[in-house]
Protein backbone atom coordinates (compact mmCIF):
# COMPACT_ATOMS: atom_id res chain seq x y z
CA UNK A 1 0.00 0.00 0.00
CA UNK A 2 2.78 2.06 1.12
CA UNK A 3 4.48 1.83 -2.43
CA UNK A 4 1.43 2.53 -4.29
CA UNK A 5 0.74 5.86 -2.25
CA UNK A 6 4.64 7.00 -3.00
CA UNK A 7 4.32 6.17 -6.46
CA UNK A 8 0.99 7.45 -7.15
CA UNK A 9 0.32 10.61 -4.73
CA UNK A 10 -2.87 10.90 -6.79
CA UNK A 11 -4.19 7.46 -5.09
CA UNK A 12 -2.98 8.62 -1.74
CA UNK A 13 -5.49 11.69 -2.12
CA UNK A 14 -8.26 8.85 -3.45
CA UNK A 15 -7.30 6.98 -0.43
CA UNK A 16 -7.84 9.89 1.88
CA UNK A 17 -10.55 12.17 0.60
CA UNK A 18 -12.50 9.49 -1.04
CA UNK A 19 -13.52 8.56 2.77
CA UNK A 20 -14.21 11.89 4.19
CA UNK A 21 -16.32 12.70 1.08
CA UNK A 22 -18.40 9.52 1.93
CA UNK A 23 -18.50 10.41 5.72
CA UNK A 24 -20.09 13.81 4.50
CA UNK A 25 -22.94 12.36 1.74
CA UNK A 26 -23.82 9.91 4.25
CA UNK A 27 -27.49 10.47 5.16
CA UNK A 28 -27.43 10.79 9.03
CA UNK A 29 -28.53 7.25 10.16
CA UNK A 30 -27.71 8.56 13.31
CA UNK A 31 -29.84 12.07 13.76
CA UNK A 32 -26.67 14.00 12.01
CA UNK A 33 -26.93 16.02 8.74
CA UNK A 34 -24.16 15.93 6.12
CA UNK A 35 -22.09 19.00 5.36
CA UNK A 36 -24.23 20.14 2.61
CA UNK A 37 -27.46 19.61 4.91
CA UNK A 38 -25.81 21.91 7.68
CA UNK A 39 -25.28 24.89 5.21
CA UNK A 40 -29.01 24.79 4.41
CA UNK A 41 -30.17 24.34 7.67
CA UNK A 42 -27.89 27.00 8.78
CA UNK A 43 -29.13 30.16 6.35
CA UNK A 44 -32.55 29.61 8.48
CA UNK A 45 -31.20 31.59 10.72
CA UNK A 46 -30.02 33.65 12.95
CA UNK A 47 -33.30 34.51 14.49
CA UNK A 48 -35.00 37.46 15.54
CA UNK A 49 -33.46 39.82 12.69
CA UNK A 50 -32.29 43.44 13.70
CA UNK A 51 -35.21 45.67 13.38
CA UNK A 52 -34.59 48.55 10.60
CA UNK A 53 -36.86 51.18 10.22
CA UNK A 54 -38.82 51.33 7.08
CA UNK A 55 -37.85 54.65 5.59
CA UNK A 56 -40.98 55.13 3.24
CA UNK A 57 -43.02 55.52 6.28
CA UNK A 58 -41.52 58.87 9.36
CA UNK A 59 -43.03 57.47 11.94
CA UNK A 60 -41.76 53.79 12.09
CA UNK A 61 -39.85 52.67 14.96
CA UNK A 62 -41.44 55.25 16.99
CA UNK A 63 -42.95 54.47 20.29
CA UNK A 64 -45.91 57.36 20.34
CA UNK A 65 -46.91 56.07 16.45
CA UNK A 66 -46.87 52.12 17.65
CA UNK A 67 -49.32 53.22 20.22
CA UNK A 68 -51.55 55.14 18.22
CA UNK A 69 -50.98 52.53 15.31
CA UNK A 70 -52.27 50.06 17.99
CA UNK A 71 -54.73 51.83 18.92
CA UNK A 72 -56.54 52.46 15.41
CA UNK A 73 -55.83 48.47 14.87
CA UNK A 74 -58.38 47.73 17.45
CA UNK A 75 -60.76 50.81 16.77
CA UNK A 76 -64.53 49.72 15.12
CA UNK A 77 -65.29 53.32 14.44
CA UNK A 78 -62.79 53.11 11.43
CA UNK A 79 -65.80 51.17 9.35
CA UNK A 80 -68.80 51.98 8.29
CA UNK A 81 -70.90 50.21 10.45
CA UNK A 82 -69.28 50.94 13.63
CA UNK A 83 -68.78 47.18 14.21
CA UNK A 84 -65.46 45.77 12.78
CA UNK A 85 -62.21 46.60 13.15
CA UNK A 86 -58.47 45.27 11.85
CA UNK A 87 -58.61 42.98 14.82
CA UNK A 88 -61.81 41.36 13.87
CA UNK A 89 -60.27 38.90 10.97
CA UNK A 90 -56.76 39.62 13.05
CA UNK A 91 -57.14 38.35 16.12
CA UNK A 92 -53.92 38.12 18.40
CA UNK A 93 -55.40 35.47 20.47
CA UNK A 94 -55.46 33.39 17.13
CA UNK A 95 -52.45 33.88 15.74
CA UNK A 96 -53.33 37.39 14.19
CA UNK A 97 -55.43 35.60 12.05
CA UNK A 98 -59.27 34.21 12.59
CA UNK A 99 -59.74 30.81 12.03
CA UNK A 100 -61.95 31.19 8.68
CA UNK A 101 -60.50 29.40 5.51
CA UNK A 102 -62.33 33.23 4.04
CA UNK A 103 -62.46 36.03 6.24
CA UNK A 104 -65.49 37.99 6.74
CA UNK A 105 -66.26 42.11 7.53
CA UNK A 106 -69.17 43.62 6.34
CA UNK A 107 -69.54 40.48 3.79
CA UNK A 108 -67.14 37.55 2.81
CA UNK A 109 -63.98 38.05 1.11
CA UNK A 110 -62.36 35.98 -1.62
CA UNK A 111 -59.53 34.98 0.47
CA UNK A 112 -57.78 33.83 3.96
CA UNK A 113 -56.50 36.34 6.57
CA UNK A 114 -53.10 36.09 6.80
CA UNK A 115 -51.52 36.44 10.14
CA UNK A 116 -49.80 39.58 10.77
CA UNK A 117 -46.36 38.09 12.35
CA UNK A 118 -42.90 39.20 10.81
CA UNK A 119 -44.67 41.64 8.52
CA UNK A 120 -41.69 43.96 8.74
CA UNK A 121 -39.46 41.12 6.52
CA UNK A 122 -42.20 40.87 3.82
CA UNK A 123 -41.30 42.71 0.32
CA UNK A 124 -44.85 42.72 -0.74
CA UNK A 125 -47.78 42.16 1.30
CA UNK A 126 -51.44 40.69 0.81
CA UNK A 127 -51.70 37.34 -0.84
CA UNK A 128 -51.65 38.82 -4.29
CA UNK A 129 -48.67 41.57 -3.36
CA UNK A 130 -50.88 44.62 -4.25
CA UNK A 131 -48.92 46.60 -2.21
CA UNK A 132 -45.42 47.61 -1.62
CA UNK A 133 -45.07 48.73 1.69
CA UNK A 134 -47.11 47.68 5.08
CA UNK A 135 -48.73 51.30 5.27
CA UNK A 136 -50.27 50.98 2.15
CA UNK A 137 -51.42 47.55 2.98
CA UNK A 138 -53.37 49.07 6.14
CA UNK A 139 -55.36 51.45 4.21
CA UNK A 140 -56.60 48.52 1.71
CA UNK A 141 -59.50 47.16 4.08
CA UNK A 142 -60.44 50.54 5.13
CA UNK A 143 -61.41 51.70 1.59
CA UNK A 144 -62.84 47.79 0.81
CA UNK A 145 -66.60 48.16 1.35
CA UNK A 146 -66.33 44.44 2.08
CA UNK A 147 -63.97 44.51 5.00
CA UNK A 148 -64.26 48.02 6.79
CA UNK A 149 -64.65 50.38 4.08
CA UNK A 150 -64.61 53.68 5.90
CA UNK A 151 -62.51 55.75 3.38
CA UNK A 152 -60.69 58.11 3.16
CA UNK A 153 -62.65 60.63 4.13
CA UNK A 154 -64.36 59.32 6.90
CA UNK A 155 -61.48 57.99 8.64
CA UNK A 156 -59.90 61.35 8.65
CA UNK A 157 -63.16 63.51 9.70
CA UNK A 158 -63.31 60.32 12.74
CA UNK A 159 -59.75 61.00 13.92
CA UNK A 160 -59.99 65.25 13.72
CA UNK A 161 -63.41 65.17 15.83
CA UNK A 162 -62.55 62.28 18.35
CA UNK A 163 -60.26 64.09 21.19
CA UNK A 164 -58.41 60.88 22.22
CA UNK A 165 -57.21 60.35 18.30
CA UNK A 166 -56.85 63.74 17.22
CA UNK A 167 -54.31 63.84 20.64
CA UNK A 168 -52.87 59.95 19.26
CA UNK A 169 -52.05 61.63 15.45
CA UNK A 170 -50.10 64.57 17.21
CA UNK A 171 -47.99 62.41 19.53
CA UNK A 172 -47.29 60.56 16.86
CA UNK A 173 -46.34 62.96 13.98
CA UNK A 174 -45.68 66.33 15.97
CA UNK A 175 -48.92 68.32 14.64
CA UNK A 176 -52.92 67.61 14.23
CA UNK A 177 -54.35 65.92 11.55
CA UNK A 178 -54.74 68.67 8.92
CA UNK A 179 -57.29 69.35 6.52
CA UNK A 180 -56.09 67.40 3.55
CA UNK A 181 -58.09 63.78 3.93
CA UNK A 182 -56.13 61.40 2.06
CA UNK A 183 -52.71 62.97 3.86
CA UNK A 184 -54.34 61.95 7.42
CA UNK A 185 -55.61 58.75 5.71
CA UNK A 186 -52.59 57.58 4.23
CA UNK A 187 -50.58 59.01 8.32
CA UNK A 188 -53.25 56.42 9.62
CA UNK A 189 -51.58 53.73 7.46
CA UNK A 190 -48.43 54.50 8.85
CA UNK A 191 -49.11 54.54 12.27
CA UNK A 192 -50.61 50.80 12.18
CA UNK A 193 -47.83 50.29 10.03
CA UNK A 194 -45.41 50.98 13.15
CA UNK A 195 -47.37 49.05 15.56
CA UNK A 196 -47.43 45.48 13.02
CA UNK A 197 -43.97 46.10 12.99
CA UNK A 198 -43.15 45.15 16.59
CA UNK A 199 -45.46 41.87 15.90
CA UNK A 200 -42.10 39.64 15.78
CA UNK A 201 -42.09 35.70 16.39
CA UNK A 202 -39.99 34.77 19.47
CA UNK A 203 -37.32 32.09 19.53
CA UNK A 204 -38.44 28.32 18.53
CA UNK A 205 -37.06 24.73 19.48
CA UNK A 206 -36.01 25.09 15.33
CA UNK A 207 -33.64 28.23 16.62
CA UNK A 208 -32.14 26.70 19.50
CA UNK A 209 -31.59 23.43 16.91
CA UNK A 210 -30.08 25.48 14.46
CA UNK A 211 -27.65 27.64 17.19
CA UNK A 212 -26.39 24.33 18.62
CA UNK A 213 -26.10 23.03 14.84
CA UNK A 214 -23.75 26.71 14.44
CA UNK A 215 -21.71 26.26 17.78
CA UNK A 216 -21.43 22.56 17.30
CA UNK A 217 -23.18 22.22 20.38
CA UNK A 218 -23.88 18.58 20.73
CA UNK A 219 -26.15 18.76 23.88
CA UNK A 220 -28.10 21.86 22.38
CA UNK A 221 -28.47 19.22 19.06
CA UNK A 222 -29.52 16.52 21.15
CA UNK A 223 -32.37 18.53 22.46
CA UNK A 224 -34.25 18.44 19.04
CA UNK A 225 -37.11 15.78 18.61
CA UNK A 226 -35.77 13.29 16.14
CA UNK A 227 -38.90 12.95 14.18
CA UNK A 228 -38.04 17.24 13.89
CA UNK A 229 -34.99 16.23 12.34
CA UNK A 230 -36.07 13.75 10.07
CA UNK A 231 -39.05 16.41 8.97
CA UNK A 232 -36.15 19.43 8.56
CA UNK A 233 -33.86 16.59 6.43
CA UNK A 234 -37.00 16.50 4.23
CA UNK A 235 -37.88 20.13 3.99
CA UNK A 236 -33.87 21.36 2.88
CA UNK A 237 -33.32 18.03 0.76
CA UNK A 238 -35.87 15.98 -1.09
CA UNK A 239 -39.24 18.02 -0.25
CA UNK A 240 -37.70 21.28 -1.73
CA UNK A 241 -39.38 22.96 0.32
CA UNK A 242 -36.69 25.32 1.00
CA UNK A 243 -36.52 27.02 -2.16
CA UNK A 244 -39.89 28.92 -1.37
CA UNK A 245 -39.81 29.08 2.40
CA UNK A 246 -36.09 30.00 2.19
CA UNK A 247 -34.06 32.53 5.03
CA UNK A 248 -34.49 33.17 8.72
CA UNK A 249 -38.10 33.89 7.96
CA UNK A 250 -38.74 31.08 6.19
CA UNK A 251 -39.93 32.67 2.81
CA UNK A 252 -38.15 34.00 -0.28
CA UNK A 253 -40.95 37.11 -0.42
CA UNK A 254 -42.57 36.40 -3.60
CA UNK A 255 -45.17 34.30 -5.19
CA UNK A 256 -45.77 30.77 -6.35
CA UNK A 257 -48.24 28.62 -8.08
CA UNK A 258 -48.90 26.09 -5.30
CA UNK A 259 -51.36 23.95 -7.36
CA UNK A 260 -54.16 24.79 -5.14
CA UNK A 261 -57.64 25.51 -6.48
CA UNK A 262 -57.70 29.28 -7.41
CA UNK A 263 -61.33 29.73 -8.10
CA UNK A 264 -62.96 32.33 -6.10
CA UNK A 265 -66.75 31.47 -7.32
CA UNK A 266 -68.29 29.59 -9.70
CA UNK A 267 -66.62 31.14 -13.10
CA UNK A 268 -64.79 33.53 -11.13
CA UNK A 269 -60.91 33.31 -11.04
CA UNK A 270 -59.10 34.69 -8.43
CA UNK A 271 -56.01 35.99 -10.77
CA UNK A 272 -53.61 36.43 -7.49
CA UNK A 273 -49.93 38.08 -8.29
CA UNK A 274 -51.27 38.50 -11.68
CA UNK A 275 -53.78 41.06 -10.29
CA UNK A 276 -51.94 41.96 -7.52
CA UNK A 277 -49.54 43.65 -9.99
CA UNK A 278 -51.83 45.56 -11.99
CA UNK A 279 -53.48 46.73 -8.72
CA UNK A 280 -50.33 47.86 -7.57
CA UNK A 281 -49.53 50.01 -10.83
CA UNK A 282 -52.49 51.65 -10.67
CA UNK A 283 -52.38 52.40 -7.09
CA UNK A 284 -51.84 56.00 -5.85
CA UNK A 285 -50.62 54.71 -2.76
CA UNK A 286 -46.91 52.90 -3.54
CA UNK A 287 -43.26 53.93 -2.74
CA UNK A 288 -43.46 55.79 -6.42
CA UNK A 289 -46.19 57.86 -5.34
CA UNK A 290 -46.14 61.33 -3.65
CA UNK A 291 -46.77 59.89 -0.05
CA UNK A 292 -43.26 57.82 0.38
CA UNK A 293 -41.76 59.63 2.80
CA UNK A 294 -37.95 59.27 1.63
CA UNK A 295 -37.25 61.31 -0.95
CA UNK A 296 -34.33 59.35 -2.39
CA UNK A 297 -36.70 56.21 -2.97
CA UNK A 298 -34.48 53.91 -1.77
CA UNK A 299 -36.69 50.83 -1.40
CA UNK A 300 -38.43 51.87 -4.18
CA UNK A 301 -36.18 49.48 -6.60
CA UNK A 302 -38.87 46.47 -6.56
CA UNK A 303 -41.35 48.77 -7.46
CA UNK A 304 -39.83 50.13 -10.33
CA UNK A 305 -38.68 46.40 -11.60
CA UNK A 306 -41.15 44.48 -11.23
CA UNK A 307 -42.22 42.09 -14.46
CA UNK A 308 -45.76 41.52 -15.20
CA UNK A 309 -45.72 37.85 -17.02
CA UNK A 310 -48.75 35.44 -17.40
CA UNK A 311 -47.48 32.82 -15.39
CA UNK A 312 -47.93 35.06 -12.42
CA UNK A 313 -51.76 33.93 -12.97
CA UNK A 314 -52.57 31.64 -9.99
CA UNK A 315 -49.59 32.66 -8.06
CA UNK A 316 -49.95 33.42 -4.48
CA UNK A 317 -47.48 34.55 -1.50
CA UNK A 318 -45.33 31.72 -0.03
CA UNK A 319 -46.27 32.75 3.27
CA UNK A 320 -43.51 32.59 6.15
CA UNK A 321 -43.86 29.96 8.57
CA UNK A 322 -42.95 31.03 11.76
CA UNK A 323 -46.03 30.21 13.72
CA UNK A 324 -47.45 28.49 11.30
CA UNK A 325 -49.12 25.99 13.79
CA UNK A 326 -50.97 29.21 15.13
CA UNK A 327 -52.55 30.29 11.94
CA UNK A 328 -54.98 27.65 10.12
CA UNK A 329 -56.66 27.40 7.98
CA UNK A 330 -54.03 27.18 5.05
CA UNK A 331 -53.87 28.50 1.75
CA UNK A 332 -55.09 31.85 -0.23
CA UNK A 333 -58.26 30.89 0.22
CA UNK A 334 -57.79 28.74 3.24
CA UNK A 335 -58.52 25.56 1.44
CA UNK A 336 -56.62 23.27 4.12
CA UNK A 337 -57.35 22.77 7.37
CA UNK A 338 -54.09 21.68 8.89
CA UNK A 339 -50.10 21.67 8.71
CA UNK A 340 -50.84 17.59 7.84
CA UNK A 341 -53.27 18.52 4.99
CA UNK A 342 -50.31 20.58 3.52
CA UNK A 343 -48.01 18.58 3.39
CA UNK A 344 -50.59 15.57 2.52
CA UNK A 345 -50.99 18.42 -0.60
CA UNK A 346 -47.53 18.55 -1.66
CA UNK A 347 -47.07 14.72 -1.42
CA UNK A 348 -50.22 13.77 -3.45
CA UNK A 349 -49.71 16.98 -5.78
CA UNK A 350 -51.33 16.80 -8.86
CA UNK A 351 -49.01 18.52 -11.28
CA UNK A 352 -51.36 18.73 -14.01
CA UNK A 353 -52.86 21.16 -12.17
CA UNK A 354 -50.18 23.37 -11.76
CA UNK A 355 -49.95 26.60 -14.29
CA UNK A 356 -46.48 26.78 -14.23
CA UNK A 357 -45.72 27.64 -17.60
CA UNK A 358 -43.18 25.31 -18.34
CA UNK A 359 -41.52 25.87 -15.12
CA UNK A 360 -40.20 22.71 -12.95
CA UNK A 361 -40.48 23.79 -9.34
CA UNK A 362 -43.16 21.66 -7.65
CA UNK A 363 -43.13 18.21 -7.83
CA UNK A 364 -45.59 15.07 -6.46
CA UNK A 365 -43.13 14.35 -3.40
CA UNK A 366 -45.31 10.58 -2.85
CA UNK A 367 -44.23 10.97 0.97
CA UNK A 368 -44.67 8.14 3.40
CA UNK A 369 -47.15 8.80 6.57
CA UNK A 370 -44.03 8.67 8.85
CA UNK A 371 -42.55 10.87 6.47
CA UNK A 372 -45.28 13.04 6.40
CA UNK A 373 -45.23 13.13 9.99
CA UNK A 374 -41.67 13.94 10.77
CA UNK A 375 -42.22 16.94 8.36
CA UNK A 376 -45.32 18.47 10.49
CA UNK A 377 -43.04 17.37 13.67
CA UNK A 378 -40.52 19.89 12.04
CA UNK A 379 -42.88 22.68 11.07
CA UNK A 380 -44.38 22.36 14.65
CA UNK A 381 -41.03 23.75 15.41
CA UNK A 382 -41.01 26.58 13.95
CA UNK A 383 -43.75 28.04 16.53
CA UNK A 384 -42.25 29.82 19.83
CA UNK A 385 -42.33 28.45 22.96
CA UNK A 386 -44.95 30.94 24.68
CA UNK A 387 -46.93 32.35 21.71
CA UNK A 388 -49.56 34.43 22.85
CA UNK A 389 -50.82 38.13 22.22
CA UNK A 390 -47.69 40.70 22.27
CA UNK A 391 -50.25 43.68 22.63
CA UNK A 392 -49.60 45.11 26.27
CA UNK A 393 -46.83 42.94 26.51
CA UNK A 394 -44.31 44.98 23.72
CA UNK A 395 -46.55 47.79 23.06
CA UNK A 396 -47.27 51.03 24.98
CA UNK A 397 -50.74 52.26 25.20
CA UNK A 398 -51.67 55.75 24.16
CA UNK A 399 -50.94 57.92 26.61
CA UNK A 400 -54.40 60.18 25.89
CA UNK A 401 -57.92 60.14 26.94
CA UNK B 1 -18.52 28.35 -15.73
CA UNK B 2 -19.08 30.31 -18.82
CA UNK B 3 -21.27 29.39 -21.66
CA UNK B 4 -21.80 31.18 -25.03
CA UNK B 5 -23.79 31.25 -27.85
CA UNK B 6 -23.62 32.92 -31.36
CA UNK B 7 -26.18 33.94 -33.24
CA UNK B 8 -27.07 33.56 -36.69
CA UNK B 9 -26.11 37.41 -38.14
CA UNK B 10 -23.12 37.90 -36.11
CA UNK B 11 -21.00 35.12 -37.88
CA UNK B 12 -20.31 37.01 -40.69
CA UNK B 13 -19.33 40.03 -39.67
CA UNK B 14 -17.13 37.85 -36.50
CA UNK B 15 -13.67 37.60 -38.55
CA UNK B 16 -13.17 41.13 -39.62
CA UNK B 17 -14.45 42.32 -36.12
CA UNK B 18 -12.18 40.57 -34.23
CA UNK B 19 -9.03 41.83 -35.88
CA UNK B 20 -9.94 45.62 -34.69
CA UNK B 21 -9.65 47.57 -31.18
CA UNK B 22 -11.39 46.65 -28.51
CA UNK B 23 -11.90 43.39 -29.94
CA UNK B 24 -12.95 40.13 -27.23
CA UNK B 25 -9.05 39.41 -27.91
CA UNK B 26 -7.68 42.51 -25.63
CA UNK B 27 -10.41 42.72 -23.23
CA UNK B 28 -8.56 43.42 -20.28
CA UNK B 29 -10.01 43.99 -16.82
CA UNK B 30 -10.92 47.73 -16.00
CA UNK B 31 -8.78 49.41 -13.49
CA UNK B 32 -10.45 48.91 -9.86
CA UNK B 33 -12.63 46.10 -11.01
CA UNK B 34 -11.06 43.56 -8.26
CA UNK B 35 -13.51 40.41 -7.97
CA UNK B 36 -15.02 41.18 -11.72
CA UNK B 37 -15.40 37.91 -13.85
CA UNK B 38 -15.59 37.66 -17.45
CA UNK B 39 -17.70 36.48 -19.89
CA UNK B 40 -16.21 35.84 -23.16
CA UNK B 41 -18.52 35.52 -26.86
CA UNK B 42 -17.33 35.87 -30.50
CA UNK B 43 -18.14 38.89 -31.09
CA UNK B 44 -18.40 40.73 -27.75
CA UNK B 45 -16.93 39.87 -24.23
CA UNK B 46 -17.93 41.63 -20.67
CA UNK B 47 -16.40 42.30 -17.55
CA UNK B 48 -19.15 42.30 -15.08
CA UNK B 49 -19.13 42.66 -11.13
CA UNK B 50 -22.47 42.95 -8.87
CA UNK B 51 -23.42 44.76 -5.88
CA UNK B 52 -22.80 43.70 -3.34
CA UNK B 53 -19.53 41.66 -4.45
CA UNK B 54 -21.78 38.51 -3.13
CA UNK B 55 -24.83 37.75 -4.76
CA UNK B 56 -27.39 37.63 -2.31
CA UNK B 57 -30.38 35.27 -2.72
CA UNK B 58 -34.19 37.28 -2.45
CA UNK B 59 -32.68 40.35 -2.05
CA UNK B 60 -31.99 42.88 -5.24
CA UNK B 61 -28.37 43.55 -6.58
CA UNK B 62 -27.26 45.91 -9.59
CA UNK B 63 -24.40 45.16 -11.67
CA UNK B 64 -22.06 46.99 -13.60
CA UNK B 65 -20.10 45.92 -16.97
CA UNK B 66 -17.85 46.41 -19.15
CA UNK B 67 -17.73 45.42 -22.83
CA UNK B 68 -15.17 44.68 -25.36
CA UNK B 69 -16.13 44.52 -28.90
CA UNK B 70 -17.31 46.57 -32.10
CA UNK B 71 -20.07 49.09 -30.81
CA UNK B 72 -23.10 48.29 -28.89
CA UNK B 73 -26.84 49.32 -29.87
CA UNK B 74 -28.47 48.00 -26.85
CA UNK B 75 -28.01 45.22 -23.88
CA UNK B 76 -30.36 43.70 -22.07
CA UNK B 77 -29.97 41.97 -18.61
CA UNK B 78 -31.69 39.12 -17.54
CA UNK B 79 -31.59 36.25 -14.81
CA UNK B 80 -32.64 32.19 -15.35
CA UNK B 81 -32.28 29.30 -13.44
CA UNK B 82 -31.95 26.64 -15.91
CA UNK B 83 -33.18 23.12 -13.55
CA UNK B 84 -36.55 25.28 -12.94
CA UNK B 85 -36.81 26.54 -16.08
CA UNK B 86 -37.72 30.19 -14.85
CA UNK B 87 -36.67 33.53 -14.96
CA UNK B 88 -36.59 36.49 -12.04
CA UNK B 89 -39.53 37.98 -11.44
CA UNK B 90 -38.04 41.41 -11.88
CA UNK B 91 -36.97 43.01 -15.28
CA UNK B 92 -33.46 45.00 -14.84
CA UNK B 93 -33.46 48.54 -15.83
CA UNK B 94 -30.05 49.67 -18.07
CA UNK B 95 -28.32 51.71 -18.99
CA UNK B 96 -25.36 51.96 -21.51
CA UNK B 97 -22.96 54.15 -22.24
CA UNK B 98 -20.47 53.55 -24.82
CA UNK B 99 -19.63 50.02 -23.97
CA UNK B 100 -20.07 50.47 -20.08
CA UNK B 101 -23.01 50.10 -18.71
CA UNK B 102 -24.91 49.02 -15.59
CA UNK B 103 -27.87 47.45 -14.64
CA UNK B 104 -30.16 47.49 -11.46
CA UNK B 105 -33.52 45.82 -10.26
CA UNK B 106 -31.91 42.29 -10.10
CA UNK B 107 -33.64 39.53 -7.99
CA UNK B 108 -32.44 35.85 -7.60
CA UNK B 109 -35.24 34.59 -5.37
CA UNK B 110 -34.33 30.89 -4.84
CA UNK B 111 -30.97 29.23 -3.86
CA UNK B 112 -29.53 27.25 -6.85
CA UNK B 113 -27.74 27.61 -10.36
CA UNK B 114 -28.34 30.98 -12.22
CA UNK B 115 -27.64 32.27 -15.12
CA UNK B 116 -27.25 36.14 -15.70
CA UNK B 117 -27.66 36.46 -19.38
CA UNK B 118 -26.54 39.88 -21.35
CA UNK B 119 -28.34 39.68 -24.32
CA UNK B 120 -26.30 42.15 -26.68
CA UNK B 121 -27.06 43.65 -30.09
CA UNK B 122 -25.31 45.95 -32.23
CA UNK B 123 -24.72 46.47 -36.16
CA UNK B 124 -22.38 43.03 -35.58
CA UNK B 125 -25.25 41.24 -34.78
CA UNK B 126 -26.66 39.90 -31.91
CA UNK B 127 -25.20 37.86 -28.86
CA UNK B 128 -26.41 35.72 -25.90
CA UNK B 129 -23.27 36.10 -22.90
CA UNK B 130 -24.31 34.00 -20.01
CA UNK B 131 -22.14 34.00 -16.94
CA UNK B 132 -23.11 31.03 -14.08
CA UNK B 133 -23.24 31.65 -10.82
CA UNK B 134 -24.13 29.04 -7.37
CA UNK B 135 -25.96 30.58 -5.11
CA UNK B 136 -26.19 28.57 -1.78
Amino acid sequence: MAVIIKKFPVAYCILLIFPLLALAALPAAAGEFTAGERRKILRHGPWPLSAVPDPSNRVSGKPAAIAFGKALFFETRLSLSGTISCATCHRPDAGWTDGLARSRGHEAVDRNALSLFNLRVNRWFGWDGAQDTLWAQNLRPLIDKREMGVGATGAARLVRADGRLACGYRQAFGEAPGANDERVFVDLGKAMAAFLETLVTGRTPFDDFRDALARNDAAGRARYPAAAKRGLRLFVGRGNCAFCHFGPAFTNGEFADAGVPHFAGPGRADPGRFGGIRKLRKSRYTLLGGFNDDPARSTAVKTRHVRLAHSNFGEFRVPGLRNAALTAPYMHAGSLRTLADVVRHYSTLDEERLHAGGERILRRLDLSAQEQGDLVAFLETLTEREPGPKVGRRNGDLQCR
Amino acid sequence: MIRRRLRGPAVAATFALVLTAGSTAACERPQGWTGARHIAGKTWSAWWRSAPAAIPIGAHFSIRFRLCGPPVRRVRVRGWMPVHRHGMNYRPGVTLSGRSGAAEGLLFHMPGRWQLILDIAGDAGKEKLTAETVLE
